[in-house]
């Protein structure tokens, strides 16, 4: 049915997918996986028809390599690029949407259609919502529309670019339940690409992408059997060729260690060792910070927040202590950034209290002290574009007045701990995610703080890097012993917390440890399936 | 070509349009320029102080005198000192004009022939000095009306500025506000609604759909062209009322000819759009290509024909030009369709707008 054959998507300084041949049938649900920049979206344009491409791509006998030609295809295919609501006008309402969608796609208006429209309403729960302006939608429900949207023509070919990536579990399940319905009931092909590794056992067959190529094709289950020979149980043995992230290792060569049953990631990790991608070994080095501190570090009282109207967060209570990882919850929209921001002041609190080191919090003079005992990485790390990695460490160390003798050191130190010293005199943008991540890092350590706030600094980056990035902060606690806050829409990432605190509506709904949230789901199997316990 | 589709576009704009508030820029940012403008920019001169060497001292040269000093755009002294010391008091920019009377102006003019008056101008502001200049001119007109005399008979004038016939400030710069005006909010207007398209993503519902670049473009420029052209008529009441001018031509002429020239101001904003991506910069780059030639190559400031070779050339490329030729035709002189020059421009006004409208077409792309 679709044959893409040879397709490659260059730019003019890098190549944004090269050679990928992949045939799908009718009704295939194709997952494309892989992190930010490997080229899911390069291939996903090119078969939409937006994007420039070499190659050749042909759907039920109509073939094109260009966008121009494409346009007869453009008929049949329903595309929802990369983006919240990208594709929705934030002043038009739900319904004006849906009335625009259909004109430009010049559907006939029957009784057929409008029951048709009525069902998808009905699925996506945007009944109640006709009349909301879609720029105040939630970031869930401006995906079901942009959804609804995009195959309200019934598009025998869909294409979604990352489409629930950012909204939350909940939202997730509706989505998929739209689109399930949608290429059983009408036999379409649905390519669909997504960062959630839980989300491939939804596709009929997925095609992991790494370094603008697609590593492997295939179902899940075959994809898994055919490495299964390559992990192992987790050990702290070093052999040569191997790789030990989270709870496995990963090795080419037979090791003498009982085998474990490997996960999606795993698919990935295995790739880097084949091509010899690894990251360099991570390491932090032990330091000891203010041993005579309280034990609790953050002491947050009935903590409000208020935009006009809205309430972003109402008496949230929490306490973080030494040496511990919290990891802060929620949907989108649930409070969690604004939870962040007003422990840093960054966002003055309306009502509650706020102790930091035992010290109440009451103006902006409270802080100034103890600005050098916190570290902060923000969600889309607050770096400078037109500097170089040394002149952002530089300019941050000097700014927290560390002489500039010692900064130098502390510079040179953590690019060879944190494994960045070859990118030091590159610019940030020009870096992978993972580097500008870890080289965020330094820069929130840089002043030796004791407490640690990261407001999602996962998102995006790849699988190993993210694996690594968790192992470093496990490493931190233990050897500096300083408490992290860390916020993740990942809910997979909650299990390396040592407690996860819920959010929902601005108000706190749980508030356990790992251990705990199990002992009261028993059935759970991972903790998505547990927080949508707790957010239905 | 599919109507519902265009249909589609032009209802999603008016809506988008009015509840983001934008409706209102089209009127209000072209009402603020000219009224601003309009009174703000005053080329008219009041109080120049004129010094008068009277070297006659006759019955004629004393009615000379007496009525620049009963005019309100006079500042008038008479003094008994040589013109050369007459020229120092100018350089030190004590007086901004010297009028001198021959010794002989009386005998010449009774005896039916020419005499000279000598008048010399400060001209550090070359458009100042021209008007004061013709007011000079007016005061010598009125009193040869006076004596029953031919003007250009009887004097000549000491001169090198240019020449402008206009007394009143508001039929020189006025109507040009239109041509710029009409230009500006339009070209804005399609420049931020296409790259806002462009910004936000949303452009992936043409790119991705069927939808043809010409339907794109016909829907969404229609939208502006029809919330736009209420603009001609607004902007003709607040001329004629507001600033009182004349409106001596052919109202036909004036409305298609502003129609198509919304049309031409459409497709700058059209190529700004299509180059740039986002909001800020096709604001910034549009104003920069519509206000700033919109006033220097109009013939607003200065006469085209006195510009020099570029100038000259530029304001010929630039369409600005062409319809205000057209419009002082219609507030100030009528002509109308019978001066072959209007034709002429309005047909190159139309070229102008289908130029750009195919230039736009053929560089929109359905893709990244």
């Amino acid at each position: 049915m679709l044959k893409i054959k040879d397709l490659t998507v260059r730019y003019k300084k890098k190549i944004g997918i090269k050679n990928l041949n992949l045939e799908v049938h009718k009704g295939e649900v194709i997952g494309f996986i892989g992190s930010d920049g490997v080229g899911k979206s390069s291939a996903l344009n090119a078969i939409a028809g937006v994007l420039k491409f070499e190659g050749k791509i042909s759907y039920k006998g109509m073939s094109y390599t260009s966008p121009k030609e494409a346009l007869e295809v453009k008929k049949q295919i329903g595309y929802m690029p990369q983006g919240i609501g990208l594709v929705l006008y934030d002043t038009l309402t739900v319904s004006e949407h849906l009335d625009f969608f259909a004109d430009i796609r010049d559907i006939t208006i029957d009784a057929e259609f409008l029951e048709y429209k009525q069902n998808l309403l009905k699925m996506s729960g945007l009944e109640r919502f006709l009349q909301r302006k879609a720029g105040e939608l939630s970031g869930g429900m401006m995906q079901k529309l942009s959804l609804i949207c995009t195959i309200l023509h019934r598009p025998s070919l869909l294409i979604l670019d990352e489409p629930t990536t950012g909204v939350d579990p909940l939202s997730r399940i509706e989505f998929w339940e739209i689109l399930k319905h949608n290429s059983q009931n009408y036999g379409a092909i649905s390519i669909v690409s997504t960062a959630y590794m839980n989300e491939a056992s939804k596709m009929d067959r997925v095609v992991l992408f790494d370094q603008s190529t697609a590593i492997a094709i295939g179902t899940t289950v075959e994809l898994l059997k055919e490495i299964e020979p390559f992990v192992y149980e987790k050990t702290v043995q070093k052999f040569p060729n191997s790789l030990t992230v989270g709870e496995a290792t990963y090795s080419l060569e037979k090791l003498d260690i009982p085998h474990q049953t490997p996960i999606l990631e795993s698919l990935f990790f295995i790739n880097s060792l084949k091509h010899n991608a690894l990251l360099p070994a991570l390491k932090i080095s032990q330091k000891n910070l203010a041993k005579n501190t309280n034990k609790i570090t953050i002491k947050a009282n009935k903590i409000t927040k208020r935009f006009g109207k809205f309430i972003a967060n109402e008496s949230v209570d929490m306490e973080l202590h030494r040496g511990e990882i919290v990891g802060l919850l929620g949907a989108n929209g649930a409070g969690k950034t604004t939870f962040i921001k007003m422990i840093l002041g960054l966002l003055p609190i309306d009502s509650g209290e706020l102790s930091l080191l035992n010290k109440k919090i009451t103006s902006a003079k409270d802080r100034q002290e103890l600005k050098s005992k916190i570290g902060y990485v923000s969600q889309h790390f607050a770096l400078y574009d037109d500097m170089t990695v040394r002149e952002n460490m530089l300019f941050f160390a000097l700014m927290h007045k560390i002489s500039r003798k010692k900064a130098k050191e502390l510079i040179g130190e953590y690019a060879d701990e944190l494994g960045f010293r070859e990118y030091l005199d590159d610019m940030p943008r020009s870096l992978p995610l993972g580097i500008n991540q870890r080289f965020s890092l330094a820069v929130a350590l840089l002043h030796d703080p004791i407490i640690l706030c990261l407001d999602e600094p996962t998102s995006g980056v790849d699988a190993i890097a993210r694996r690594q990035f968790w192992d470093l902060l496990q490493e931190l606690k233990i050897k500096r012993d300083i408490s992290i806050l860390i916020t993740t829409h990942y809910m997979s990432e909650a299990e390396f917390c040592d407690r996860v605190v819920l959010l929902k509506d601005g108000k706190k709904i749980a508030d356990k440890k790992i251990a705990e949230f199990y002992e009261e789901f028993p059935n759970a199997h991972d903790f998505e399936e547990i927080f949508l316990e707790y957010y239905r | 070509m599919r109507l519902r589709v265009i249909k589609a576009y032009f209802v999603k704009e008016l809506i988008d349009l009015y509840r983001s508030k934008l409706i209102f820029m089209p009127y209000l940012v072209p009402l603020l320029i000219v009224v601003l403008f309009g009174y703000g920019i005053k080329m008219q001169v009041t109080g120049v102080r004129v010094l008068i060497l009277d070297n006659d001292h006759s019955k004629i040269s004393r009615t000379l005198i007496s009525k620049f000093e009963h005019s309100k755009y006079f500042n008038t002294t008479v003094e008994n000192i040589t013109e050369e010391e007459g020229l120092e008091k100018i350089k030190k920019a004590s007086k901004d004009m010297i009028v001198i009377i021959p010794s002989s102006f009386e005998k010449n003019i009774l005896k039916g022939t020419q005499s000279e008056i000598g008048v010399f101008v400060d001209a550090s502001f070359p458009s100042r000095s021209s008007t004061m200049t013709n007011y000079v001119q007016g005061v010598i007109y009125n009193l040869a009306q006076d004596y029953h005399i031919k003007s250009s008979q009887m004097i000549q004038l000491n001169n090198r500025n240019l020449f402008n016939q206009s007394l009143r400030d508001e039929e020189m710069i006025v109507p040009g506000l239109i041509g710029l005006v009409l230009l500006v909010s339009p070209a804005i207007l399609t420049a931020l609604l296409i790259s806002k398209e462009k910004e936000k993503g949303t452009i992936f519902n043409f790119y991705s759909s069927s939808v043809t670049g010409a339907e794109f473009l016909i829907a969404k420029l229609s939208a502006i062209f029809t919330l736009t052209s209420l603009n001609i008529f607004i902007l003709f009441f607040v001329v004629i009322f507001l600033f009182d001018l004349p409106f001596r031509g052919n109202f036909f002429l004036y409305w298609i000819s502003s129609e198509l020239y919304i049309l031409v101001a459409l497709g700058f904003g059209l190529l700004v759009s299509i180059v740039v991506s986002s909001q800020i910069v096709a604001i910034v780059v549009t104003l920069m290509l519509t206000i700033l030639p919109g006033f220097l190559y109009s013939g607003m400031l200065m006469p085209i024909s006195s510009m020099n070779n570029e100038a000259y050339i530029i304001a010929h490329l630039y369409p600005v030009m062409y319809y205000n030729h057209i419009i002082y035709d219609t507030f100030l002189v009528g002509q109308g369709f019978d001066s072959s020059l209007n034709i002429l421009y309005l047909s190159l006004l139309a070229g102008y707008a289908l130029l750009f409208f195919f230039v736009g077409l053929f560089f929109l792309k359905k893709e990244i």
